[in-house]
């Protein structure tokens, strides 16, 4: 019994020995929390998750990238470096004698050029003498993005261009998810809805919208026969019209393939017996 | 999520019934679910456990016993072919001795298993359905080989005495050949297991879905490094648990025929340890290199990030192993009165080995109080910074062994006095050999750490090695042929030892328990909040990452557990040859 | 005449921390931090007691002394001042490690942090897992390219780098004594031998405020 209180006396001696130099012999260093994810839990938010956040919407959901990108030349790049930078030209713009808009600041020219696109058209880019932009409002129709997802967008294009972000995190915003969740559930009546919906006119002249990028389909029903149409909206890539606004030749892979998967049975169905008859 | 657990975690999954369920749910599927992304409020949380204190505690004891119960049989065997092909009963007699200790460790590693799958289960359950679905038919086979397993020990050991002499020694030594066999392949199995969580391999990086090949996710980057790391590992914790056994009984026991008997199973297992520790820094200094080269990121968290003073810890760990192997073979010259020719000879071995362990232990970057920082002129000391860096800490590792070596050479030689013609230049050769041997080791170390391009700087780590080798072979050979019919000058007499050797077996066990718990820290830690690095986030509240002492104190908790049973078990083999004594 | 064993042990002791403040403080100037000898002596001692407890002669000839001081009658003064001095030794070191003082506390600082999986630099993500030099494959393809570009990196380093880390690369520029810590020594055989092209990449490109926690980034004055 003596020898094993000895033992154990001496085990825990040894032990004791290694604890005391790990806690006391050696400097404690504490490592950094976790990163935390991404989440549109606004409040919490630090800048850099909500420029990460931005930078997500931008080449994401918000189909940004989808004209301004350097393959088309659609619209003009806006995430590029220097010259390329939107946020290092807003200012500007602003002083442009063409410039007939309400923002006064930066922040507030980009958020307009995001919310009304055709209160300033770069040179080149609109119809009807630069004063419409083909650009579709990214608050509304499929794109939809909520107003913290807007200033995320400002966020991530200033911090891109290495100005100040000047955009502040918004604090109790809705979030968005929500939004876009509620979407699907209710699907479009009427062709016109569909078209809203699905942000046809963004690139194509239809109905009232006035997209100047994708070929013009105000007449589409007169040339096109029902299986072209149905087609087209399916796999875009299958043909490719000849010749598209500017009479510059249409540019393979700039229509999304995936409106197949998105759209209802009748939301399609209603989209190509609207165009068979637009003649 | 800590320690081995993911990983040892499902080594746990053994025979139950929930495994295969779940195994066979993840075969029905066709198609493979992505990795489940988290949330804290996906980890139950009951009755203010700390859950991963709790499994992380439970992984290590299994770990532990895993390791002991894996390692046993491995030496088991061979003495066992030692006592056949020498005739010696003795060592028939001892490998019996070895082998009862670890049965009723066996059921302790199981029950351990059992524990470590249900705080999974309870826990951490998605995480754990993940890891079944990936290794479906794997955790099959380990339940199989677990019935194996069992199956085959029983008869190895309860078989011991009725499969004696002749061909039937042969049937019993092929029966231990097979328990070795299914033991290390369900260690590998449960190795891929913990390699997946730190290398993942056979699923979408982008995702964690499977990819189709378990054999590509069991065969990850990290598997055979670790593999190796723990077999060598593992048979020198194997070797040092049954020495503190021996350590124990010997204390207890009064009779002169148990203490000699005791003393030499203490000594046997002690070499059994440090043959097992001698190669071990090579096969950690490949796994280490291995992480590096699978990820910068985990290599430099490992090594210069948050856990770069865990290694100042391990550094004294070790030194710790290897002063008080050192002084157990201090201690043992005393069997013999020759020994008087060679105790001057210890304090400069000592000397030699403490000034190793000093440079060993020398971190690279110095904590410094701010009158240090203004004397030394920066954080860098001039004469000490070099020291901190791996062409030195080699060099010294590589000597302390050499040391270590010399020390084993001396004591071999206490008894005996060489009588062939060419004793005496034998001597001087294999002093030769030895300073030869250093020298170069120290010659590479400097050329190669101070003198060579940056890129250079682990070159000298090979040649260092073989020249550790080549002094030990040669040393070796020598002394069989120097010592071949040599006059004995004074008995070995067994069980004339002083009481404090027997501590130095117990410090020997202590420290590779606690110091196997910390790395074990180690190599889970550099994961940080990842279940399956870079597939699988840790989102519980426990995804962070401790710090030195935290983890130490943990280590020391589940420590004082193992030991506290190690104890009961030898308790309990006392009582039992207790009764068959009084019969 | 041979000195009693015991005094034999605390000689060397003592001269060995002798040989140390000798050594590092007079001779070399650079005196050893006393965390680490505190450590040092430690080992030290623990490695004299093994020495001497080795054999069972020395053991108690070690033991003799101590086993005297208490049990001899004749000492019975040197016992009680002994028994006196033992605990105030205890109770000095006790305060003295307690009492506040002003210096302030030691700050440790990890000078290869680990790198993040992916960073951000010039407008563009990347992921250091993977990061490999684009010039690196010229030294072997074209060496004659490959030693423009070192020049053209020369060039670079005498531009921004060398008013800070000296033109000998070795962290003494002209700057240099005016930071503390000082800045980096590449001439140094540390770490930065095992460090790859890209860990250094994202080091010079995001400088010191990319720094994680536990490298201290408000201490450095690297710019990005």
């Amino acid at each position: 019994m003596k020898i094993f209180l000895k033992i154990v006396f001496f085990c825990i001696l040894v032990f004791s020995g290694f604890v005391g130099f790990a806690n006391f012999g050696i400097p404690q260093v504490k490592s950094a929390p976790p990163p935390t994810e991404e989440k549109l839990d606004l409040g919490n938010m630090t800048m850099d998750q909500f420029i990460a956040l931005g930078d997500k919407v931008f080449n994401g959901k918000g189909t940004c990238t989808l004209c301004h990108n350097n393959v088309g030349k659609r619209a003009p790049m806006l995430d590029g470096a220097g010259e390329e930078a939107v946020a290092n030209r807003a200012p500007l713009r602003l002083k442009d004698p063409r410039y007939k808009g309400k923002a006064t600041t930066p922040e507030e020219y980009l958020r307009e050029s995001m919310k009304t696109p055709s209160a300033f058209v770069v040179a080149g880019f609109g119809s009807d003498n630069d004063t419409k932009s083909p650009m579709p409002v990214v608050t509304q129709g499929s794109i939809g993005l909520s107003d913290a997802e807007v200033d995320a967008v400002i966020a991530f294009l200033q911090n891109k261009s290495g100005v100040e972000v000047t955009v502040k995190i918004p604090v109790g915003a809705p979030p968005s998810e929500k939004a876009e969740e509620a979407k699907p559930a209710e699907p479009a009546k009427t062709p016109e809805e569909v078209i809203v919906k699905f942000g046809c006119g963004a690139c194509h002249k239809i109905g009232k919208e006035e997209g100047a990028i994708g070929p013009d389909l105000t007449h589409v029903g007169k040339s096109k026969n029902e299986s072209y149409l149905r087609r087209a909206v399916l796999d875009p890539n299958a043909d490719i019209a000849k010749n598209c606004p500017g009479g510059a030749p249409c540019v393979p892979g700039m229509m999304p393939p995936d409106f197949g998967a998105k759209m209802t049975g009748s939301e399609f169905e209603m989209l190509v017996q609207y165009l068979v008859k637009s003649k | 999520m800590y320690e081995s657990d993911i990983a040892n975690a499902e080594e746990a999954v053994k025979s139950e019934a929930k495994a295969t369920e779940a195994v066979k749910e993840g075969e029905k599927k066709a198609e493979y679910p992505p990795a489940p992304k988290l949330t804290a409020a996906d980890y139950p949380q009951i009755g203010g456990f700390n859950s991963r204190i709790l499994v992380w505690i439970v992984a290590q004891l299994h770990l532990w016993f895993a390791a002991f119960v894996l390692a046993v049989p491995i030496f088991v065997l061979i003495i066992e072919a030692i006592g056949m092909a020498t005739k010696d009963q003795r060592y028939d007699n001892m490998a019996y001795e070895f082998i009862k200790v670890s049965m009723a460790a066996y059921s302790i590693t199981a029950i351990m298993g059992g524990l470590l799958t249900f705080s999974l289960l309870i826990f951490y359950p998605d995480l754990f359905k993940y890891l079944t679905s990936l290794f479906s038919r794997s955790m099959l086979a380990y339940a199989f080989l677990f019935f194996a397993e069992s199956a085959s020990l029983y008869v190895y050991y309860y078989g011991w005495h009725w499969l004696e002499g002749g061909f039937k020694k042969w049937v019993h030594l092929t029966i231990g050949l097979v328990l070795n066999f299914v033991g290390t392949v369900l260690m590998l199995f449960a190795n891929a297991w913990v390699t997946f969580s730190m290398s993942p391999n056979g699923v979408d990086p982008g995702t964690g879905a499977f990819l189709g090949s378990e054999w590509d996710v069991i065969h990850n980057f990290l598997w055979n490094p670790l593999n190796l790391h723990r077999v060598v590992a593992n048979i020198a914790y194997g070797g040092s648990i049954i020495g503190a056994y021996a350590a124990y009984k010997f204390l207890g026991s009064a009779s002169k025929e148990d203490r000699a008997h005791y003393d030499w199973m203490g000594y046997t297992s002690n070499i059994i340890a440090v043959g097992g520790l001698l190669p071990l820094p090579f096969a950690g200094y490949w796994l280490v290199k291995e992480i590096y080269a699978y990820s910068q990121q985990m290599g430099i968290t490992l090594m210069g990030g948050v856990f770069a003073w865990l290694f100042i810890m391990q550094a004294v760990l070790i030194g710790a192993l290897f002063l008080s192997v050192n002084y157990y073979l201090w201690c043992g010259m005393g069997r013999s009165e020759g020994s008087v020719r060679y105790t001057k000879n210890i304090k400069w071995i000592a000397a030699a080995v403490v000034a190793c362990f000093l440079v060993w232990f020398t971190p690279h970057t110095l904590v410094l109080t701010n009158q240090e920082l203004k004397a030394l002129g920066g954080p860098y000391h001039k004469y000490l910074g070099p020291l901190g860096i791996m062409p030195a800490k080699n060099t010294a590792v590589n000597i302390m062994i050499i040391m270590t070596f010399l020390s084993f050479t001396l004591y071999r030689r206490v008894n005996k006095i060489a009588t062939v013609s060419w004793a005496d230049a034998g001597s001087a050769v294999q002093a030769a050999i030895f300073a030869g041997g250093i020298g170069n080791i120290i010659f590479l170390g400097v050329y190669h750490g101070y003198f060579t391009n940056t890129a250079y700087k682990v070159a000298s780590s090979i040649p260092q090695v073989s020249s550790t080798a080549v002094v030990i072979i040669a040393t070796l050979i020598i002394d069989s042929m120097m010592f071949k019919g040599a006059k004995e000058v004074a008995p070995l007499r067994w069980g004339n030892v002083p009481a404090r050797s027997q501590y130095a077996l117990f410090t020997l066990a202590v420290s590779f328990t606690w110091l196997m718990g910390l790395m074990g820290y180690i190599r889970s830690g550099i994961r940080q909040h990842w279940h399956v690095n870079s597939i699988m986030r840790d989102n519980s509240i426990n995804a962070f990452t401790p710090t030195i002492g935290y983890a130490a104190q943990v280590v020391t908790l589940a420590a004082v557990i193992f030991m506290a049973i190690v104890i009961f078990i030898f308790w309990l083999s006392n009582i039992s040859s207790k009764k068959s004594a009084a019969h | 005449m041979k000195l009693p064993k015991l005094l034999q042990a605390v000689l060397v002791v003592v001269g060995v921390y002798i040989a140390f403040k000798l050594v590092f403080s007079v001779g070399l100037k650079q005196p050893l931090p006393s965390s680490l000898l505190t450590m040092y002596m430690f080992f030290v001692v623990v490695a004299t007691l093994l020495v001497t407890t080795a054999t069972e002669e020395s053991a108690q000839e070690m033991a003799a002394p101590i086993k005297a001081l208490v049990e001899d009658p004749g000492k019975k003064t040197i016992r009680n001042i002994v028994f006196v001095l033992v605990p105030l030794l205890a109770g000095w070191m006790t305060y003295s490690k307690l009492a506040p003082s002003f210096e302030a506390p030691v700050e440790l600082r990890t000078i290869h942090p680990a790198p993040p999986a992916t960073m951000k630099a010039f407008g563009k993500s990347y992921d250091l897992l993977k990061l490999e030099n684009p010039l690196r494959k010229y030294q072997k393809e074209d060496p004659e390219k490959f030693r423009t570009y070192v020049k053209e990196g020369g060039a670079v380093y005498y531009k921004n780098c060398h008013y800070c880390h000296g033109d000998k690369l070795n962290g003494r520029g002209q700057y240099a004594p005016g930071f503390n810590p000082m800045p980096a020594n590449f001439q140094d055989v540390g770490t930065i031998a095992q460090l790859q092209e890209s860990f250094l990449f994202w080091r010079i490109s995001t400088g010191g405020p990319g720094l994680p926690k536990e490298a201290t980034p408000w201490l450095s004055a690297m710019p990005v």
